[in-house]
């Protein structure tokens, strides 16, 4: 029985984390109406980001995450200023075009962190990285409790910002309807820009969490756009709280997967739920609580 | 205050609207009637700048606005209702209003601005805390009205309004149309009901086929033969 609840545990923990990369996805997917294929892509970066700090300067990596995340806010903001939005403006390119750029994005952002990381596994091994705390029999990691923790606290930030600041309300309304966010006196593009930074420094932040729980290798990406792309279509698309509920479903799937079945089918559990969940409720949980 | 002149107007290689010339002086209620199709809708969308004129310009207060980006016209005074209502479904009342009031001049005055909005439609009060999504038709309209009230226009316009209301909803919209008028605000009205909104306009175009064919004084324009013929069925 501990083991099992020692397993729900682990996967709501590492589920938490989980969501706030795919909340990152989902803020984006809602303004742009594209999903955002580079994400994980963006998630390696700042690991790699923090990763640095760590090893030059013996910055901790949730010290490092406060660098990480400025630097690909702004790497989300140029990339969606001077190359998707610029696509947007071609009036004759399909969306689905937007995507392809977002692949192309993803390609070149692992590739250079080849170039300069190398292909090796490399990892940070902080003094807490393996220590845990014991709760009745269960023993639980102490670095992905912190995690935990910090990505609910960003999660309830950005919860605030979206419904107490007028850009945030900006930010829903353009997702909503972009024109007429434009006839409130929206500046739609720069809201889009804004978007993706706050996107893609969400993703550091959760990649800067998961460091000391992760090894870390250029196509680690691949992982993550994979992790957010599931979770956002478990969520239902572009909803902050199905977000939270998808990465839940999948941290805890993927535990009892790794627990159970066998560590290198993890994986497929949350696949055969996403799969599931496409067939049975193709709108997501969001829909659930829609009449 | 609004000064359209010879505005050619085109969706792609579409042309909708040729040589559309009128004014909107200060303090009017002015109409712009005309079929489904004719051409109302693109007008407004020109002028709110999310669609360019091929020739002509556009001046809102000796200012030319043609060329001026969409979401810099709530700045210069002119709020759009737009046809269909546009409200943003999964904010609640209250958020749908404050959006209206994004400029820094109308920001300042948000918290008396939305005490008037609710004066001006009580219902709306009571359903603050609602998604906008959720509300009736009419409570809809009010809140689109209301949303663009927020923005304390000079220039309100509004476009088709009483679509898909009940009879005796149109009538209290175009009240407090009438009512909003009479508080200095101008107001550019863009109806199908032409009837209704002839006995109660202080002008009105109207427009076929994207070109302006007849304009007058609404009692004019009710006495029309051409008029009465076409869109009064009498």
């Amino acid at each position: 029985m501990s083991l099992f609840g020692q397993t729900v545990i682990c996967g709501i923990l590492l589920g938490g984390m989980y969501a706030l990369i795919a909340i990152g996805m989902t803020l984006i997917m809602g303004v742009m109406k594209i999903i955002n294929l580079a994400h994980g892509a963006l998630v390696m970066v700042g690991m790699y980001i923090t990763y640095v700090c760590y090893k030059s300067w013996g910055l901790d990596p949730y010290i490092g995450m406060l660098i990480a995340m400025p630097a690909l806010f702004l790497i989300g903001c140029l990339i969606q200023r001077y190359m998707i939005n610029r696509l947007v403006e071609v009036d004759s390119i399909l969306p689905e075009n937007q995507v392809l750029l977002t692949v192309g994005i993803m390609l070149v952002l692992t590739e250079l962190a080849r170039l300069i990381f190398k292909s090796d596994y490399r990892s940070v091994t902080t003094g807490y990285s393996s220590s845990t705390f014991f709760v009745g029999d269960m023993s639980i990691s102490i670095p992905m409790t912190v995690g935990f923790f910090i990505a609910m606290a960003f999660t309830y930030l950005l919860h605030l910002f979206l419904t107490r600041t007028d850009l945030g309300r900006s930010i829903r309304a353009t997702a909503q309807d972009r024109n007429a966010a434009i006839y409130m006196g929206v500046n739609a593009p720069r809201v889009t820009v804004i978007t993706f930074g706050i996107g893609s420094a969400l993703a550091a932040a959760g990649g800067s969490l998961l460091l000391p729980l992760f090894y870390l290798w250029p196509d680690i990406g691949h992982l993550f756009t994979a992790k957010a792309f599931i979770i956002t279509i478990l969520g239902g698309m572009g909803s902050t709280m199905g977000a939270i509920f998808g990465g839940l479903t999948l941290g805890i799937a993927e535990s009892l997967g790794a627990t159970y079945i066998s560590m290198g089918y993890k994986d497929v559990v949350g696949l055969v739920i996403f799969l599931l969940v496409l067939l049975f409720l193709p709108g997501g949980f969001k829909s659930l609580t829609k009449r | 205050m609004l000064k359209v002149e010879n505005i050619d107007v085109a969706y792609g290689d579409l042309q909708v609207l040729w040589d559309v010339s009128f004014t909107v002086q200060e303090g009017e209620l002015l109409a712009l009637l005309g079929a489904n199709g004719a051409g109302k809708t693109t007008i407004l969308n020109t002028i709110s700048g999310l669609l360019r004129p091929r020739r002509g310009s556009i001046r809102f207060l000796g200012e030319e606005i043609s060329r001026v980006p969409g979401h810099k016209l709530a700045e210069l005074g002119i709020a759009h209702v737009p046809e269909g209502r546009r409200l943003f479904p999964e904010m609640t009342v209250k958020e749908n209003l404050e959006m209206g009031s994004l400029s820094p001049e109308a920001k300042k005055k948000r918290k008396e601005t939305m005490e008037w909005v609710y004066t001006l439609f009580p219902i709306l009060k009571e359903r603050q805390n609602q998604e906008a999504g959720t509300l009736s038709g009419g409570q809809q309209q009010m809140l689109a009205i209301g949303r663009g009230l927020m923005a304390l226009p000079k220039l309100l316009m509004l476009d088709e309004p009483s679509l898909g209301l009940s009879p005796l909803l149109v009538s209290q919209v175009f009240e407090i149309i009438q009512d909003i008028n009479r508080q200095e605000i101008t107001v550019l009205l863009v109806e199908q009901n032409v009837m209704h909104v002839l006995k109660m306009c202080s002008r009105a175009y109207v427009l076929e086929n994207g070109r302006l064919v007849l304009q007058g004084s609404g009692p004019e324009l009710l006495n029309n033969q051409h008029v009465k013929e076409a869109y009064l069925g009498i």
